[in-house]
């Protein structure tokens, strides 16, 4: 076959594959999707309403809203395409059953799904913040997106990496659960890493979730810049998990079928 | 027609490998519709699913040049808290086929009635293998691989599948897999024999069934 028709039945069943985990995923009614966006909306009331409390001042010139926004959503894309790639191929296993799905697919089309609907509500949210808030300052668009994407990555070649070792090691979807809890506390959703002192920063900044949401804020504020950034870092945490994923999904792919 | 090229095949046992396909080299031809034999367990259900893709071979290859069907015979491949019909609509998406004219097929063909409009989940057995039927009947294979040959619903619906399949192979050949002689003679013109891992075709099926009898 020629690459541009494989290339066409690629897209045509990623496509099928998108559409149906809309499906699966948000349920028959339209209204589903508003569920994508009262999750997000009740970390950040329950984070506002603490800071609240508590009289958390943020550097000057930059609004609770898009703080919080520009924290939460990175986290929510990274933990949903991480627990999404994971459950994948344990999830669609009958669909391996028509022979142009592929388990990599599987997890294409789950990645492709969080991220458009994290974007959307990242959109929406921050759209509204603009109108009734009046603020609205993205500085670097594309870097904004580019650390979207990076999350979205991040969690996908976890996710990868995760589900091909659960076929050997099937404690590996336990353990993860486990593992992702606390990254909403350190990922700096709450914090910027500038306010913290140096020693708990440069501990901080090796995990690559804060590297992303410290690139995505450098981006979003004119009044705020990040240090320390080492794309490289992130891209290995991204290249080397995505890698061994795809090697082992190609050993374990004789144990799906014997299952 | 399809190319299988040193395919080989294994599933441990225990501590042992069970060499299921040992290094089969075949031409099928396409233009004929082509039975296997086999007894129980000597991997029919294998080779169909090596040549549907589902299953990738241990070493060698599989070259379709035809469109081939999913086996038609065990309903796999359905999603339970799925709709029939937004089972219908996937299938006929990453076949390339016109999405409401296999729906309206589909529909129409397995009697479902509302029920197409159903989780696949509230199912009974028989409304499942209806709809599978209806489905691989909307999408235009060019060779339908069959798994044994299993009694679909009540008989008035098991003459229309008959009389549809009938229509269907003055356009698409057959390529069935059975312990049945009965059931390989109604449907096969060239036939081969699966033991030990080795597959043989042979020219008539009265050649191929001595074969099969005598092993």
């Amino acid at each position: 076959m020629l690459f541009g028709g494989a290339l066409e039945a690629q897209f045509r069943v990623l496509h099928a594959l998108m559409l149906r985990e809309t499906r699966t995923r948000f349920g028959v009614h339209q209204l589903g999707y508003l569920w994508a966006l009262i999750e997000p909306l009740m970390w950040i009331a329950t984070f506002y309403l603490l800071f609240m409390f508590i009289d958390r001042r943020l550097p000057p010139g930059i609004g609770m809203f898009s703080f919080l926004t520009t924290g939460l959503i990175p986290f929510m894309l990274f933990r949903q395409t991480l627990t999404q790639a994971m459950n994948a191929i344990s999830a669609n296993q009958a669909l391996l059953f028509y022979p142009m799905i592929r388990p990599l697919d599987l997890v294409l089309a789950r990645m492709g799904l969080e991220v458009a609907t994290l974007l959307a509500v990242f959109i929406i949210i921050l759209g509204f913040n603009a109108l009734y808030v009046g603020e609205l300052s993205v500085q670097k668009p594309l870097q904004v997106l580019g650390g979207l994407f990076l999350a979205g990555l991040l969690g996908t070649g976890l996710g990868l990496l995760s589900t091909s070792l659960s076929t050997f090691i099937p404690a590996v979807l336990r353990v993860v659960p486990l593992v992702l809890r606390p990254m909403i506390w350190i990922s700096g959703v709450w914090f910027t890493a500038n306010e913290l002192p140096t020693g708990v920063r440069d501990i901080m900044m090796w995990n690559p979730l804060l590297q992303i949401t410290e690139l995505l804020r450098d981006g979003w504020y004119s009044q705020y810049t990040a240090h320390d950034l080492d794309l490289a870092y992130v891209a290995a945490w991204i290249l080397i998990p995505t890698y061994f994923g795809l090697v082992l999904e190609r050993l374990a792919r004789r144990r799906l079928e014997l299952g | 027609m399809i190319e299988l090229k040193h395919v080989c095949k294994s599933y441990p046992v225990g501590d042992r490998i069970n060499q299921v396909l040992d290094d089969i080299s075949v031409t099928l031809p396409v233009d004929r519709n082509i039975g296997i034999l086999g007894r129980n367990g000597q991997g029919k259900s294998t080779l169909l699913r090596v040549i549907a893709g589902i299953l990738t071979p241990d070493s060698g290859e599989v070259i379709r040049h035809t469109r081939v069907s999913w086996p038609i015979g065990f309903g796999g491949g359905f999603a339970g808290s799925l709709t029939g019909e937004e089972n219908c609509r996937f299938v006929a998406r990453i076949y390339d086929e016109d999405v409401d004219e296999v729906c309206r097929f589909a529909l129409d063909f397995s009697e479902l009635g509302s029920y197409f409009y159903m989780p696949i989940k509230t199912y009974s057995a028989g409304m499942r293998a209806r709809l599978a039927f209806a489905l691989s009947m909307a999408i235009d294979f060019e060779v339908y691989l069959i798994d044994e040959i299993t009694a679909v619903g009540d008989k008035p619906f098991q003459q229309k599948c008959r009389s549809a399949f009938a229509e269907r192979r003055k356009r698409a050949s057959v390529f069935i897999v059975s312990h049945n002689m009965q059931t390989i003679r109604q449907y096969a013109e060239e036939c081969g024999v699966l033991t030990n891992g080795k597959l043989t075709l042979y020219p008539s099926v009265d050649e191929a069934a001595d074969r099969y009898e005598a092993l």
